[in-house]
C-alpha cells in the first residue's frame, strides 16, 4: 500500500503544451474526450496509418488532469525506394481527461499497436479505455495497488520502524589500547572475564 | 509482468489445445520475456508475450532527478545501444531549450560517429546471439570480437564500455582522446574483412536459410498496423528512416542508403540488418573525413553547461556558474516536444514535458522494442515453436527498453 510518507511533488497548475508554439515536426491539435475517437477515426482515414506512440501526463493541479497524448505517424504513399521518400507527416493530438477512474475510448481497433500502449497508460496512470478487450496490467504485478506515474504516488515506501538492533552491540566491549597498568594481555583478559560475567543470565 | 491470472483468450481452450509458459527464463528469450503459448501439437495457435520482469520505473525516476542526471538512468534502458537513448533526450531537452542550432560542428559529426558505432555494435549483439539461437555458435565469437572493439573505442573516448554517458546536453562530454583516430582507423580498414567473414558464415549457408526463410511473415500492411518500426519495418518494404525523414545532427548531410527487402521474413530483416551495418561503416568513413578539423564540443552557454575546469580557478563568474549547475542543474522553459531518432531497433522517441524547473516534469519514452515485440501475438500463430526463437531473434528486442 502507498504510504504517503514522502510529500508528493508538486503537480503543475500550468499547461505547457499551450505555453509556446510548437517546436518538433507534428502538428498540434487538442481534442475533447467526446470528440477523440471521430477524431481519431477521420485522422485513420486520412491516411495516418501508424499510431507511434500513446502516453499520458498527469498535471494533478489542472483541470482536466491527465494528457492523454496520441502521437500519429503518416507515411506518404510512395515509400517504396530510397530515391522516392517523401516526408512522412507527424500529428499530436492531446486529449485531456479527468475523473475517477478517469475514461476514454479505446482505439485497439483502430490500430492494432494500440493493445499494449493502451495497458500501459491504465497500468501506470490508472486511465481507463472502454472497449479494449483484454484491459490488465502489463508492467506492474498484476496484484500492485495503486499507478506510479501519478504525481500523488510517492517516490519511497513507507517508512518501517527501525529495527531492533541485537543485543549483543549494546553491551561493554573490549577497549583498545594500552592499560594504565602496562600489562596488556593480563587487561585483556581481565575484561573479557568481566563483560562474559556480566553476560551471564 | 502479470502473469497471473492467465489471460481470458488463451484459457479458453478447445479441442487438442494446450498452454504452454515459454519463458521467462528461456534461452533465446535475450532476457526476461515470457511467452504464453496455446498450442496444436507442435505448431503455435496463440502467443501472447507477457512483459514487465525487467520493469525499473526509469520514467518515473527521471522525473526526480535533474535534467543532467536524468541522462544516466535514461541511458540504461537499450544497454546494447546506450549513446541512442542519451542522444535523443538530449536532443530533446536541447529542443526545449531552444539551443539546437548552437550545438558545435564537431559535437555533431562525433554524435554521429557514436550513433553508427553503437549501431554496429548492437547488430553485432544481435547476430551473434541470432546465430547462437540456431546453432552457429562460430558467428558469435566474430561478432563480439568486433563489438569488443567498439566497447574499446567508447571506453576511450566516453571512459565506461557500455554506459559512457558521453552524449550531454549541450554537446559532449570532452573531445575525443589522443589515439582514438587511430584506433578508428584500424576498427574502419578491419570492418569489410570482417563483414564478408560474417556474410560468409550466414548468408548461403543452408541450414540458416531453411530456419529464416518464409518465417515469421511480416505483411507491409501488418507492419504498419503493428507499429513495427526499424530494420524489421524495413524488411517488410517499408523504407522509414527517421535519419532520412526527420534528419537530426546532421545526417542530411552524410551519403548513405536505406536498405530495403520486399519479403518480410526473418531473413530479409537478417539481410536489412547486415547491410545496415555496411550502411553505417559508409558513414563512419565520412564522420571520420571530418573529424580532422578541430573545434569545440560543449556549446558556450554557462546557463546550461559547466564552464571548464581551467577557468573556474580564474574566473569568479566561472565558478559560481559551476557552482549553480552542479547544486541545482539548469532551468528548462516549459512545453512539450517530441524527438524521435533512429535507433538500432527503429524509431525511438522522448516525450519530454517542462514545467520550468530544473527537473524534467515528464519524459515519455516511445520505446521501438516494445512495440516491436508486441507484433509476435501477429507473427507467431501458425508457426513451429521452434520457429518461435528465429521470430523473437529476428525482431532483436531489448528488455532494458520494452520494460523500462
Amino acid at each position: 500500500m502507498p504510504s504517503t510518507q514522502t510529500p508528493p511533488i508538486a503537480g503543475a497548475a500550468i499547461d505547457p503544451p499551450s505555453l509556446r508554439p510548437p517546436i518538433d515536426d507534428a502538428t498540434i491539435e487538442r481534442v475533447e474526450p467526446a470528440a477523440l475517437r471521430a477524431r481519431l477515426e477521420a485522422l485513420k482515414a486520412e491516411g495516418y496509418a501508424m499510431l507511434l506512440d500513446l502516453g499520458a501526463v498527469d498535471y494533478l493541479e489542472r483541470a482536466p488532469r491527465y494528457d492523454v497524448v496520441y502521437h500519429l505517424l503518416k507515411l506518404p504513399p510512395k515509400i517504396a525506394g530510397v530515391s522516392e521518400i517523401a516526408t512522412p507527416l507527424r500529428m499530436r493530438v492531446l486529449c485531456g481527461v479527468s475523473g475517477d477512474p478517469p475514461r476514454l475510448p479505446s482505439v485497439m481497433d483502430l490500430w492494432k499497436s494500440a493493445d499494449w500502449a493502451e495497458r500501459e497508460v491504465f497500468d501506470l496512470f490508472g486511465i481507463v479505455f472502454d472497449g479494449h478487450a483484454n484491459l490488465r496490467r502489463i508492467q506492474m504485478p498484476y496484484d500492485w495497488e495503486g499507478h506510479p506515474l501519478r504525481k500523488d504516488y510517492p517516490v519511497r515506501g513507507p517508512a518501517r520502524e527501525r529495527a531492533p538492533r541485537p543485543a549483543f552491540v549494546n553491551k561493554n566491549n573490549v577497549q583498545a589500547g594500552t592499560p594504565p597498568s602496562g600489562r596488556t594481555l593480563e587487561a585483556l583478559q581481565e575484561q573479557v572475564k568481566r563483560i562474559r560475567e556480566g553476560d551471564a543470565p | 509482468m502479470s502473469s497471473q491470472p492467465l489471460t481470458p483468450e488463451i484459457v479458453s481452450q478447445e479441442g487438442n489445445a494446450m498452454v504452454l509458459s515459454m519463458g521467462p527464463q528461456h534461452p533465446s528469450t535475450h532476457g526476461v520475456l515470457q511467452v504464453m503459448l496455446e498450442i496444436e501439437g507442435e505448431s503455435i495457435v496463440k502467443a501472447e508475450p507477457e512483459i514487465g520482469y525487467l520493469h525499473t520505473g526509469i520514467e518515473k525516476t527521471a522525473e526526480n532527478l535533474f535534467w543532467s542526471q536524468a541522462q544516466t538512468v535514461i541511458e540504461r534502458m537499450d544497454y546494447l545501444a546506450p549513446e541512442s537513448n542519451s542522444l535523443c533526450y538530449a536532443l530533446a531537452v536541447e529542443r526545449l531549450l531552444g539551443i539546437t542550432d548552437g550545438i558545435p560542428e564537431r559535437a555533431c559529426i562525433i554524435r554521429v560517429l557514436l550513433m553508427e558505432l553503437t549501431r554496429i555494435a548492437s547488430h553485432c549483439v544481435w547476430l551473434g546471439t541470432h546465430g547462437i539461437d540456431l546453432g552457429a555458435i562460430s558467428v558469435f565469437f566474430y561478432c563480439f570480437d568486433l563489438r569488443e572493439n567498439i566497447l574499446d573505442l567508447q571506453e576511450s573516448a566516453g571512459g565506461a564500455r557500455m554506459h559512457p554517458n558521453y552524449v550531454r546536453v549541450g554537446g559532449l562530454n570532452g573531445d575525443l582522446p589522443d589515439g582514438y583516430l587511430a584506433k578508428l582507423d584500424a576498427f574502419i580498414a578491419k570492418f569489410p574483412g570482417r563483414m564478408r567473414d560474417l556474410r560468409g558464415l550466414l548468408q548461403a549457408n543452408p541450414i540458416f536459410q531453411d530456419r529464416t526463410i518464409g518465417v515469421g511473415v511480416l505483411s507491409p500492411e501488418e507492419a504498419v498496423s503493428w507499429n513495427v518500426t526499424g530494420p524489421s519495418l524495413r524488411g517488410s518494404g517499408i523504407a522509414y528512416d527517421v535519419r532520412k525523414a526527420f534528419p537530426y545532427t546532421g545526417y542530411d548531410t552524410y551519403e548513405f542508403d536505406v536498405p530495403t527487402r520486399k519479403q518480410g521474413d526473418a531473413y530479409a530483416r537478417f539481410l536489412v540488418r547486415l547491410d545496415e551495418m555496411e550502411q553505417s561503416h559508409r558513414i563512419i568513413e565520412q564522420a571520420r573525413r571530418r573529424l580532422d578539423v578541430p573545434g569545440a564540443v560543449l556549446i558556450d552557454d554557462p546557463k546550461v553547461t559547466a564552464p571548464p575546469k581551467e577557468t573556474i580557478a580564474l574566473s569568479m563568474e566561472a565558478l559560481i556558474h559551476h557552482f549553480k549547475i552542479v547544486s541545482e542543474g539548469f532551468r528548462v522553459p516549459p512545453g512539450d516536444v517530441y524527438q524521435a531518432i533512429e535507433s538500432p531497433r527503429g524509431e525511438l522517441g522522448y516525450y519530454v514535458v517542462s514545467t520550468g524547473e530544473n527537473r524534467p516534469y515528464r519524459v515519455r519514452t516511445r520505446p521501438p522494442s516494445m512495440y516491436n515485440l508486441q507484433s509476435v501475438k501477429g507473427l507467431a500463430p501458425g508457426n513451429l515453436i521452434a520457429d518461435l526463437v528465429v521470430i523473437l531473434g529476428s525482431i532483436d528486442p531489448v528488455f532494458g527498453e520494452v520494460d523500462r
